[in-house]
């Protein structure tokens, strides 16, 4: 009898290490069902689906409220991971073939593993514009709609700017004299929470779309860049030496490395300093904090004079998991999102434009007025949504700690862009 | 030994209550572990989910990557920093807190009392403490006293030091309690008789109390290095690995490579190679401390 037990415990452990060399199962997802058509309204079924972002529920309020009235037979969950983990965390939940039926975002990696479901053939998706679609769109095929736009500017004090005689610069060296004349009156002229790898990164990018994409040698640098052809140590350098100079002139400083980007919108909302790289998503935020703040949004000023650049875009996007369990009840919320009424109520949390054929995005509230010749002019942008394969966080996210290195003394900003080439060039090779 | 029939039935019993765990330990642990040690010799990621043999080229490319010579040399800084600090207070704390004070329970609870929170919140509750802005509790007090801010956790060359004191801090009290057990299992005789031969406080420390803590010694030295080279938590909490790379550790590349850049094999052979460091580590360190028994008995 012993000998049996040590021989089913052998088994068992021989069993263990055989099975763990076995293959690898394809991930092999139901096949899509067919485009919906049923008015949401009558929809009767009941259904459990989960959304999982990266904004904040409060970001989302409004939304998520109509949705609830609009489908009264669902229980709407909505999941909050916050961006320094959000690929991490999903990722795992697709890998396991499991996960929330709604996804904020699209990596280019979970397009390639066959994580998310095509919506190509979905008739919600023709009602967006090219341009809001495009950045969702990998070889033909569209994987998620459009979200409203997102940006960053500055945010600025206009108690502080007024009692100092200040108005939002036009160019970047007015911008520099601005922080002077801030400093000189004893007034922190910057919060910046560099300890986020994002808020510096944005910042330079900034003056990269002005100096750099503004011009006609920017046009198509994005699709090169993604296939190698093309490098940021080239392209991108003389943008970000002349960013470097609000280093330089200690506008920005090392000990911000060791600042949350809650602590920076902290300094900002109680005064103790006037300016703060953000976007719409903190409006709500800065007012629970101070009430009485009074505050508006300039875009990044550039070299040249004008109206300056807004870093971002096709905003997030809700792209469906191919494994959903509730894959139709998912697509009925993509429907109904896809409805002038939706994306007011997206708008009404996190200000954006829609990309909404037929939305009136004409009314800019009174604190982005500083950022409406930015609007008018198209000046949003964003470079690696269009990336292709590179489309992602890993290369900005390299970029972001790279200039933390620099803010530290220990990189040079052609460092910076080198580590970061070389970044892409090992993540490019892996996809090999 | 002939088997009796009660014998028989006894070891069965036994054998059967062993096996749910058995059967855990196989599914939770060798198989992850056998897929792991396969997946690292193939090129696995999101781009190649139908996988190839790839031979070593992860192990080759593991050690020219320069964030894992970041996260290796972080790592055993950290560990070895923080296994000396820890036991060189937990040591001369239980002593003391050996002795009949009144307060003695309290302190005892006191020094304890970190251990039990989560790393997270104690990451995030430093980090606040620690911060640079006008709301850092600790810059404040050293305001009040005259002396210069501190870039905690932004000052690269600082940040990893700023993190390990703050573990210090939580871990000190649990190897206090490991020491105390073990002091308190050490015979008066032996104290008694060191007075009468009028032996000094060092000499008694030295040859009587520190050779027989050598079993808490190896267990708390053993712990806080494997403790040590898995650090995670607290470092993601308090610097995300950052400023730039200079926190990060091997667990934390770990998860960049594997998870965040979905690369699969690549980070299999991190797993792979860090699962040996440690079995190396834990092992020299035991051989160490039990030649180092052998030679005071």
């Amino acid at each position: 009898m012993k000998k049996a037990l040590r021989v089913v415990a052998s088994l068992l452990l021989c069993s263990a290490i055989l099975s763990a060399c076995g293959g690898n199962g394809n991930n092999t997802g139901s096949e899509s069902p067919a485009p919906t058509n049923n008015s949401a309204s009558n929809n009767t079924e009941e259904a459990t689906v989960k959304i999982i972002g990266f904004n904040k529920e409060e970001t989302r309020k409004s939304y998520l409220e109509l949705l609830r009235q609009q489908f009264p037979n669902y229980d709407i969950q909505f999941q909050f991971v916050d961006n320094k983990q959000f690929k991490n965390v999903v990722t795992t939940y697709l890998a396991s073939g499991e996960g929330p039926d709604i996804i904020e975002g699209t990596e280019s990696s979970w397009i390639a593993a066959g994580y998310l479901e095509d919506l190509t053939n979905q008739p919600f998706v023709s009602r967006y514009y090219d341009t809001g679609i495009k950045g969702f769109t990998q070889n033909g095929k569209v994987y998620a709609i459009p979200l409203q736009s997102w940006f960053e500017g500055i945010w600025y004090n206009k108690e502080i700017f007024a009692q100092n005689n200040l108005t939002p610069p036009k160019s970047f060296d007015e911008w520099m004299e601005l922080h002077d004349t801030l400093r000189n009156a004893g007034v922190k002229p910057q919060a910046m929470g560099a300890k986020s790898w994002e808020s510096m990164m944005k910042q330079s990018i900034g003056v990269a779309l002005n100096d750099f994409y503004s011009k006609p040698e920017g046009k198509d640098f994005d699709g090169k860049f993604g296939t190698g052809e093309a490098t940021l140590s080239e392209a991108w350098l003389s943008a970000f030496k002349k960013w470097d100079e609000t280093i330089a002139k200690k506008n920005l400083t090392p000990d911000m490395l060791g600042v949350e980007y809650d602590q920076a919108l902290d300094e900002f909302a109680t005064g103790k300093a006037a300016m703060w790289e953000s976007g719409p998503w903190a409006y709500e935020t800065l007012l629970q904090k101070n009430p009485n703040l009074k505050l508006g949004m300039f875009p990044i000023p550039g070299s040249a004079e004008g109206s300056g650049w807004l870093v971002g875009g096709p905003g997030s996007s809700w792209s469906v998991n191919k494994n959903a369990k509730n894959k139709d009840a998912a697509l009925k919320v993509l429907d109904f999102t896809s409805t002038p009424e939706a994306q007011a109520a997206l708008i009404k949390d996190n200000f954006g434009t829609s990309f909404l054929e037929g939305v009136d995005n004409s009314g800019i509230p009174e604190q982005y007025a500083d950022s409406k010749a930015a609007f008018d002019e198209g000046h949003v942008y964003v470079p690696w949504g269009n990336w292709g394969t590179l489309a992602g966080n890993d290369i900005i996210m390299e970029l972001g700690k790279q200039l933390q290195d620099h803010l530290a003394g220990v990189k040079s900003i052609e460092e910076v862009l080198k580590n970061t080439d070389k970044k892409a060039e090992e993540i490019r090779n892996s996809m090999k | 030994m002939k088997t009796t029939g009660w014998n028989l039935k006894r070891n069965v019993t036994f054998q059967l209550f062993v096996l749910p765990a058995l059967i855990g330990y196989l599914i939770f642990y060798i198989y992850p572990l056998v897929q792991t040690f396969i997946y690292s010799f193939t090129n696995y990621s999101l781009y190649h989910l139908d996988m190839e043999w790839i031979g070593i080229d992860n192990y080759t490319r593991l050690f020219k990557d320069d964030s894992v010579i970041i996260g290796i040399k972080n790592t055993v800084i950290y560990a070895l920093l923080i296994t000396l600090l820890q036991n060189g207070l937990a040591i001369p704390l239980a002593i003391a807190l050996n002795r009949p004070l009144k307060s003695r329970n309290g302190l005892r609870l006191v020094f304890f009392a970190p251990a039990v929170l989560s790393p997270l919140v104690v990451g995030f509750l430093w980090s606040y403490l620690m911060s640079s802005t006008d709301y850092g509790l600790i810059n404040q007090a050293l305001r009040a006293i005259g002396l210069n801010d501190v870039n905690w956790l932004g000052n690269p060359k600082l940040a990893l030091y700023s993190i390990l004191l703050t573990q210090v801090w939580q871990w000190t009290g649990y190897a206090m309690v490991i020491y105390l057990a073990n002091l308190q299992g050490i015979s008066k005789d032996y104290y008694e008789a060191a007075s009468i031969d009028g032996a000094k406080a060092w000499t008694v420390f030295r040859q009587i109390t520190l050779p027989l803590l050598l079993p808490s010694i190896s267990f708390n030295t053993v712990m806080g290095m494997i403790g040590g080279l898995k650090v995670f938590d607290v470092i993601f909490a308090m610097t995300g690995g950052g400023p730039g790379h200079s926190t990060e550790t091997i667990v934390m590349t770990l998860i960049n490579k594997g998870i965040t850049e979905s690369q699969f094999g690549y980070g299999s052979s991190f797993a792979v190679v860090f699962s040996l460091l440690i079995m190396i580590v834990a092992f020299i360190q035991l051989k160490v401390l039990k030649k180092w028994e052998e030679r005071l008995f």
